[in-house]
């Protein structure tokens, strides 16, 4: 079972936190953990591909922070200057790397989103707020698709009879592309007096519809959600103690991780690595059953 | 028990003083399985649309329906969208939502059922046809065939009482239609739901049907068992006749005082008794050899062509090669995605091949220019008359294409040519398909080409204007046609020489007689009924002349 796989809530949820979160949070250590964990769940889920998409992206941690650094000159510690003689701070160089971490780790998670996310889970989400919604992403989606398609196809026939969108002197070439224009749009508005029809033959007028989702909510996505909104909350309590964010400017303070610091930590790289997680326990399990039914 | 009753119905459309629908009484039982048949513009569709209140069209209208006794108009928008179901003749226009799954769902959400009982429902659905491998599948992904069977399970899926089919299958090809009409009567035969379908390929539909209705201007002249009307229709000499299934128009073209065939099946047994005891003195027709295609320059050259969509993709078109003579008019048949079209496409140069050589009337295709080659050489007739339609009427339409001085006068015989005439100021889109198709046809003829390429022409058209539509290019002289098509009866006919198109190539070519005679599959029902008879008796006209000689 992978984390698409649980309902499209849960899947908002923790892409919604895990946003938030990077974008607010500009502790080192907070910062690390969503570096690392979404580094590893894009690798995850999209293997190679992502590879070497963060390989890429790592090194601009570094230039992010050197190109921050040489532009902001707060803080007290100075490391040197550069060539207009402005001070190269050690401040701003951490707060700039941190910043690039944040940011990287950002791009990572994105791209792990628009995997998980797939267009059927985002119609589902938009119709739990606005049930008709649903419907009309839906079909215009269909129809974006179908004009897509039959421009492709009055082109070739316009070619057919010469008179495709290449052809001619400047002149023809305008007239053609207008012609072609127009005859996508007369021939979908002709189709569309039919779909219409269609849509009301099935009683697209009456009153009190429904809107129909193929997801469902099982005791499985009760656990996970349980799970995650226990450790968004406790996050959430870090955050309101301050925990999670550090001052840069003008000093750097770095307080000595109390106890209950190491445990926030925990809990945030536990809900940043669930997908993750849940991943490789399934895949555990299901090697585990797998060898025992060869037996 | 009736389910509908139709008394006395006679409706004019507005501005007209035509009567569409004159004095029409039916009754309609429950469980039946009623064909409506008639040509095109009889008022078939008139007459459905009457049976299904949200698209009733608006005009004048005298009679009544009542569906279970109650009159068609005091019925509940809830009532008539579960009780009465629909399906309309082009398989996209229907559909409504981007997944396969959601439109099976759509009519359930109107009548507002929870989400549990549309599971179940869709559940039930897809299993019953066959739809559960695709059910997660975008719906542009699917294929015609696949399209207007998602259109009809979402519609069973309402649970209706009646059926009501528009034309469904005219704009699928052989094998997918063949496929819908047997859910149809699978539908029909295990669940009792009533079914009422107008169709113009009777092949398939007459025998599965109970009760066939003929309509002919608006009035039904024929009603009863499939047999019956048969004969009615002979009786009256009614040019419908042309319609019937070939084994019965080989019946009566023979004359016999035997039962009347329905099926191939039916007809190859009639044949046997027909002709028991006699002594078969002619088994063959005379035949002529298939000419040299490459002696003369050939009109289009094709050597080992090879194409592919894009990069990744599979290649479409595997080292296909063909040569056509000058004046020759040659069919290429073939299944569904095979690459026909493509192949079409290929020759003129709209798809670039990566490999291969083409030649139009000797000369290398790359040599002439992009415009010099459509105008006066090559012109290919799309598949969809649409794509082609720009202006208002008919006329400005075919004006567009013309050149010179007197256009107009171009025009005018064109049009005469095209049987257009009376159409001139009708908007292209007012038109039926088979007119649509030839209005199409007129504008690429005006191009003067001496090579046309036809993608699946007679889609669509019910048997007149498929005759009317030979017979415009029969006409056309000395053009090279080279067209593609899944009609098998329609190239058996018409064409001079036919090749097969199988899995990106041609896989023979002979002389349209010898190649269907060679077939035993993939041949006319003609041949089908006559092989274990005749040695190469292909058309409805030759079974009969053979029949005749022997008797």
């Amino acid at each position: 079972m992978k984390f698409e796989s649980y309902h499209p809530t849960i899947n908002f949820i923790y892409f919604l936190f895990v946003f938030i979160a990077a974008v607010l949070f500009n502790h080192p250590i907070y910062a690390a953990i969503a570096f690392l964990a979404s580094f590893a769940y894009s690798i995850k889920l999209n293997g190679k591909r992502s590879v070497i998409l963060n390989l890429i992206l790592v090194p601009c941690v570094f230039l992010y922070g050197c190109w921050y650094a040489f532009y902001h000159h707060f803080g007290i510690t100075n490391l040197g200057e550069n060539f207009i003689g402005n001070n190269i701070t050690f401040e701003s160089l951490c707060y700039g790397m941190v910043r690039g971490m944040m940011a990287v780790a950002f791009v990572m998670i994105f791209s792990a989103m628009l995997t998980v996310m797939s267009t059927d889970k985002v119609i589902y989400l938009v119709g739990r707020i606005f049930p008709k919604g649903s419907l009309f992403i839906s079909i215009f989606l269909r129809s974006f698709s179908r004009v897509r398609h039959r421009f492709r196809a009055t082109d070739m026939s316009r070619k057919g009879i010469g008179m495709g969108k290449g052809y001619g002197n400047i002149f023809h070439k305008i007239r053609n592309c207008m012609r072609i224009l127009s005859i996508v749009i007369t021939w979908t508005l002709e189709d569309y007096i039919e779909s219409a029809q269609s849509m009301k033959c099935r009683g697209y007028t009456l009153k009190g519809r429904t809107a129909f989702s193929i997801y469902r909510f099982d005791n499985r996505d009760r656990s996970v959600v349980i799970m995650l909104c226990t450790g968004i909350i406790i996050t959430l309590v870090a955050y309101s103690l301050g925990q999670t964010t550090v001052i840069y400017d003008p000093e750097i303070i770095l307080y000595k991780p109390t106890l209950w610091a190491y445990f926030f930590y925990i809990i945030y790289a536990f809900v940043c690595l669930l997908p993750v997680m849940l991943e490789l326990w399934n895949e555990a399990v299901y090697n585990r059953v797998s060898r025992n039914i060869q037996i | 028990m009736a389910h509908f009753e139709i008394k006395g119905l006679s409706f004019c459309y507005p501005n007209s003083e035509k009567k569409a629908l004159d004095d029409i009484n039916i009754t309609i039982k429950k469980g039946e399985y009623i064909t409506i048949c008639g040509r095109s513009g009889s008022g078939k569709t008139t007459l459905l649309r009457h049976l299904k209140k949200p698209i009733t069209p608006s005009g004048k209208r005298v009679g009544e329906i009542l569906f279970n006794k109650c009159p068609i108009e005091e019925m509940d928008v809830r009532t008539q969208a579960s009780a009465i179901g629909y399906v309309m003749q082009n398989p996209d226009n229907q559909i409504v939502t981007d997944k396969v799954w959601h439109e099976l769902a759509f009519g359930l959400e109107s009548l507002g059922c929870d989400t549990n009982t549309i599971r179940l429902k869709v559940a039930e659905m897809a299993s019953y046809f066959g739809i559960q491998d695709w059910f997660h599948k975008n719906v542009n992904e699917l294929s015609g065939g696949q399209k207007q069977l998602l259109n009809l399970a979402s519609i069973m899926a309402m649970q209706p009482q009646v059926l009501i089919c528009d034309e469904p299958t005219s704009q699928l090809d052989p094998i997918a239609a063949s496929d819908f009409l047997q859910t149809i009567k699978k539908i029909n035969l295990e669940l009792g739901t009533t079914v009422i379908m107008t169709e113009h390929r009777l092949e398939e539909v007459f025998p599965a049907s109970d009760r066939v209705v003929v309509m002919e201007d608006g009035k039904i002249i024929a009603d009863g068992e499939p047999k019956a009307v048969g004969e009615a229709l002979k009786n009256k000499n009614n040019k419908m006749f042309a319609a019937l299934p070939t084994p019965m128009q080989i019946y009566y073209g023979v004359g016999s005082s035997l039962e009347c065939p329905l099926t191939v099946r039916e007809g190859r047994n009639w044949i046997d008794e027909q002709l028991s005891g006699k002594e078969i003195k002619k088994d063959r027709l005379s035949e002529q050899d298939l000419p040299d295609l490459y002696a003369d320059t050939p009109a289009i050259f094709a050597k080992e062509l090879w194409f592919r969509y894009s990069k990744e993709a599979k290649d479409v078109l595997k080292g296909t090669s063909i040569s056509v003579p000058k004046g020759s008019f040659y069919a290429i048949v073939g299944g569904n995605g095979t690459g026909k079209s493509t192949f079409l496409k290929a020759i003129c140069g709209i798809c670039k091949t990566y490999s291969g050589k083409i030649k139009i009337d000797g000369k290398n295709i790359n040599k002439y220019k992009k415009e010099e080659l459509f105008r006066g050489h090559l012109a290919l007739l799309p598949q969809d008359p649409q794509s082609l339609f720009v202006k208002k009427t008919v006329r400005e339409e075919l004006l567009e294409m013309a050149e010179g001085a007197d256009k107009e006068e171009t025009v005018a015989k064109m049009a005469e040519k095209c049987e257009l005439t009376a159409l001139l100021d009708s908007h292209p889109y007012d038109i039926s398909g088979g007119e649509q198709q030839r209005t199409a046809l007129a504008k690429v003829l005006l191009t003067k080409p001496d090579i046309l390429l036809m993608d699946e022409p007679t889609k669509g058209m019910d048997n007149f204007f498929k005759q009317g539509f030979a017979n415009i290019l029969k006409e056309l002289g000395d053009i090279t046609i080279l067209m593609v098509s899944h009609d098998i009866e329609f190239c058996a006919k018409y064409a001079d020489i036919v090749s097969l198109f199988f899995d990106g190539g041609i896989i023979t070519t002979n002389t349209s007689r010898r190649f269907f005679a060679g077939n035993s599959f993939y041949t006319t029902s003609a041949n089908r009924m006559s092989r274990h008879m005749f040695a190469n008796a292909v058309t409805e006209e030759d079974v009969i002349k053979l029949c005749r000689e022997n008797l």
